[in-house]
């Protein structure tokens, strides 16, 4: 992807040096450009309608319902399978075999016969097997700690307490979401070419607003069974504080490293997006209004942000000192003249954490819809182009590439225990990604290809013996770095593909590589429960389907003022 | 059983790391089986048979030498899978004239998404032959000329050079992929090659969970 940057945007892109680090990437934040915005602003557009043709709920909470999108060309429809799960049964992880909820997204209206075959196998999951006709197979596991009180509430009448909604945030999380072929789904080529499935994990985030709604749907549905004279329906602005949950582990930390050239189009979006804002020679007095407004409504983000990780919690300190600094100093900050933003940033980047850094980063494009908001049509990726090596290119050129993309890994030594300490795997009995640690378990003979720039050393000691040639030949006598050639003549081409970091070493964090990949999603309140293990909150305070054409579509992500605009934020 | 293009993918991509080949190698397969299933062609059986027999056989016997001509392995057959992604790498000096004319090689048919990559790359149409067989790439569209060129197990000379016609039936697009239940049970038992066995201690330590879920 090339963008062509407007005349205007005089500020350069952040270089790949500085954005490719681990501790930046798992300090991002959604913004604009994140795909569930995306989706919503595609969604009220386009004026898409929503129906539910089906909700055969028994009084256990077993049952199905159907909710359809119809959009100006195709619908889609979400098959929710609801179960009554025992406790003992209940968890996250992958080696789960029963769910509160299984889901999967239709390609279309589902006939009777279809839910009668999705029934019997859509709740079985990975142990099932779904079809051409389906586009994502999901799960999702109640909040224990608020579906009862929920649902208590609303049966005797009463609202809950908006205290125990703003802790958890959501009653249930998704803990799978599985898109383009998995398990017998329709591979993505089938529906790319489709204008709405045409950007990155659309399909996926159009399932899971779907089962936020069902969710919703559910619970009052489930207060209503349980006491038909008191019951009541969640209030309006209260139901939209609950999110869809989302529970995400060591799975899909290897996705960046495996789509080095869609990983490039997202952050070389998000860069262009922040250069455009930073090149601004002026703002005017609505622009400066309308971020002050939403930092203000960042630090409430911030405040109710929980976690109880030790990092996370450190880094939410920094987070919410970041943000009250900001606010200090938008009381004085100059913001509409001599390059405001770009000031701004400066400030920013002298005086916030990487967490605070980054918040500033969003926060920047959200008062510039119309600079930002286009960039979402380049973040999709056409990966069998990228993947043919070029085997003309001389072997001297492959070391020059190698030299400027893994600079950082060639001073690396990795014959030492530190930064050689971990092996990716996938285990024999759930085929997952796993991590585990080469010099205590026997695991080295199973490793990934996760590692590039312990790879791109050992293929540069090899370069710098080989003879001149072409690349061609160079692979030829060396298979063993056929896998790494690719990579770096892709990154030649994509300066964001490639991670700058060690993805091997001792200290490498997975949640770092999760919470990159889960904030284009455009999720929040990232709660990681172990090193490799994150929660999160999705479409927090969205419209829901019935409220699309009326509400608030594309200003939703950061919580309302509670008594309306700060009066420094009135101006 | 119907099985999406990913997992054939996937799956070739496993199986060939399993048999021993590097993971820039099995890549290369895995993208080849997809193609070829793509095209409605039994790409995932072409690839069991080749792993079948190259599953432990040292990569320099298999890998080609054409350095007094016509390609040949030291160890009597071409694999399609080293061979089609050198054909690959020397995609410009194809384009320019050059024919590659290989000895015997396992499954031909496997040749097949290479070329095409490479005359998707030069833009110059490239064609494939062995014995009556002969598929064509063209401006980004595969002809093949016979009705099931498949599963000839090996050719004794096939013959990569730029086309100037391109005979036989244009190539439909195929969206779902088919395996033999045989080549399924070769290419499964491959792919567990790559897979760890767990322990009680990387069940709990390796996915990093281990906290209640029951909140």
């Amino acid at each position: 992807m090339q963008h062509q940057a407007p005349a205007s945007r005089v500020i350069a892109p952040r270089p790949p040096s500085t954005v490719m680090k681990l501790a930046r990437m798992g300090s991002f934040h959604q913004s604009r450009i994140s795909f569930m915005r995306t989706l919503l602003r595609r969604l009220r557009s386009q004026d898409w309608t929503f129906s539910r043709p089906r909700f055969d709920i028994d009084d256990n909470g077993v049952g199905v319902a159907v909710y359809t999108a119809h959009g100006p060309e195709r619908a889609y429809s979400l098959v929710a399978f609801a179960n009554d799960l025992p406790p003992e049964k209940r968890s996250d992880r992958v080696i789960a075999t029963e769910w509160d909820a299984t889901f999967a997204l239709y390609d279309g209206i589902p006939t009777d016969d279809d839910i009668t075959r999705l029934s019997q196998n859509v709740p079985l999951q990975e142990a099932g097997r779904v079809s051409d006709r389906e586009l994502s197979l999901s799960r999702a596991n109640r909040s224990v700690r608020l579906w009862e009180h929920v649902v208590d509430a609303l049966s005797r009448g009463q609202q809950p307490d908006a205290g125990k909604v703003r802790d958890v945030g959501y009653l249930m999380r998704t803990t799978a979401v599985y898109g383009s072929g998995k398990f017998g789904a329709a591979d993505r080529e089938q529906s790319d070419t489709r204008e709405e499935c045409r950007g990155p994990f659309q399909v996926e985030m159009l399932s899971v607003y779907l089962t936020r709604a069902f969710v919703m749907d559910l619970v009052e549905h489930m207060a209503r069974l349980r006491s038909p004279g008191t019951a009541v329906p969640l209030d309006p602005a209260l139901r939209r504080r609950f999110g869809i949950g989302n529970s995400t582990g060591l799975g899909m930390a290897p996705f960046l490293i495996n789509h080095p050239v869609l990983l490039n189009h997202w952050i070389c979006a998000r860069e262009e997006a922040l250069a455009r804002v930073r090149s601004l020679p002026t703002a005017s007095t609505e622009e400066a209004a309308s971020f002050r407004n939403i930092a203000a409504r960042a630090r409430l983000h911030a405040e109710d942000w929980t976690s109880e990780h030790p990092l996370q919690i450190a880094r939410l300190a920094e987070l919410r000192a970041d943000m009250a600094a900001l606010e200090t100093h938008l009381q004085a900050a100059d913001i509409t003249t001599d390059f405001p933003w770009n000031r701004l940033w400066t400030w920013a980047e002298d005086s916030c954490s990487l967490e605070g850094q980054e918040q500033i980063a969003s926060l920047l494009m959200e008062p510039y819809g119309h600079l930002v908001d286009g960039l979402t049509s380049c973040m999709a990726a056409d990966e069998h182009l990228s993947f043919r090596i070029d085997g003309a290119m001389p072997v001297a050129e492959l070391r020059r590439i190698t030299e400027d993309v893994y600079d950082w890994a060639l001073d690396i030594d990795w014959d030492a225990r530190e930064p050689n300490a971990r092996v990716w795997y996938v285990s024999e009995e759930k085929l997952e990604p796993r991590l585990g640690e080469r010099f205590e378990d026997p695991i080295e003979p199973y490793e990934q290809p996760l590692c590039p720039g312990r790879d791109a050393a050992r293929m540069h000691i090899d370069l710098v013996r080989a003879p001149d040639g072409p690349v061609a030949a160079f692979l030829l006598g060396h298979p063993e770095h056929r896998h790494i050639a690719r990579r770096a003549q892709i990154a030649a081409r994509y300066e964001y593909a490639e991670i700058r970091d060690n993805t091997i070493g001792a200290a490498m964090l997975p949640i770092d590589l999760l919470r990159a990949k889960l904030s284009f999603f455009g999720a929040c309140h990232f709660d990681p429960r172990s090193d490799r293990w994150v929660r999160i909150n999705m479409f927090q305070h969205a419209p829901f389907p019935h409220e699309l054409a009326t509400g608030n579509v594309d200003d939703w992500t950061y919580p309302p003022l509670e008594d309306g605009p700060r009066p420094e934020a009135a101006s | 059983m119907s099985w999406s293009l990913n997992e054939i993918d996937s799956l070739a991509r496993k199986a060939t790391r399993g048999a021993g080949y590097s993971w820039g190698l099995a890549e290369e397969a895995g993208r080849a089986t997809r193609w070829l299933c793509a095209m409605g062609l039994p790409g995932a059986d072409c690839l069991a048979g080749v792993l079948a027999q190259t599953d432990g056989v040292a990569y320099d016997a298999l890998c080609p030498d054409g350095s007094e001509g016509a390609w040949t392995a030291s160890g009597g057959t071409l694999c399609p899978l080293i061979t089609g992604a050198a054909i690959c790498d020397n995609a410009a000096t194809i384009a320019d004239g050059r024919e590659v004319v290989l000895q015997k090689t396992f499954y031909p048919l496997l040749l097949y998404p290479f070329v095409a990559v490479a005359s998707d790359m030069t833009g110059t149409a490239l064609s494939l032959s062995w014995g009556p067989c002969r598929l064509t790439r063209c401006e980004g569209i595969s002809h093949l000329n016979a009705e099931a060129p498949a599963l000839h197990d090996s050719c004794d000379s096939a013959t990569i050079r730029c086309a100037s016609d391109t005979p036989g039936t244009v190539v439909r697009r195929a969206w779902r992929g088919g395996i033999s239940d045989e080549a399924q049970r070769i290419l499964s038992a491959l792919a567990h090659r790559t897979y760890a066995p767990d322990t009680p201690e990387s069940r709990m330590a390796g996915a990093g969970a281990g906290l209640t879920d029951n909140d």
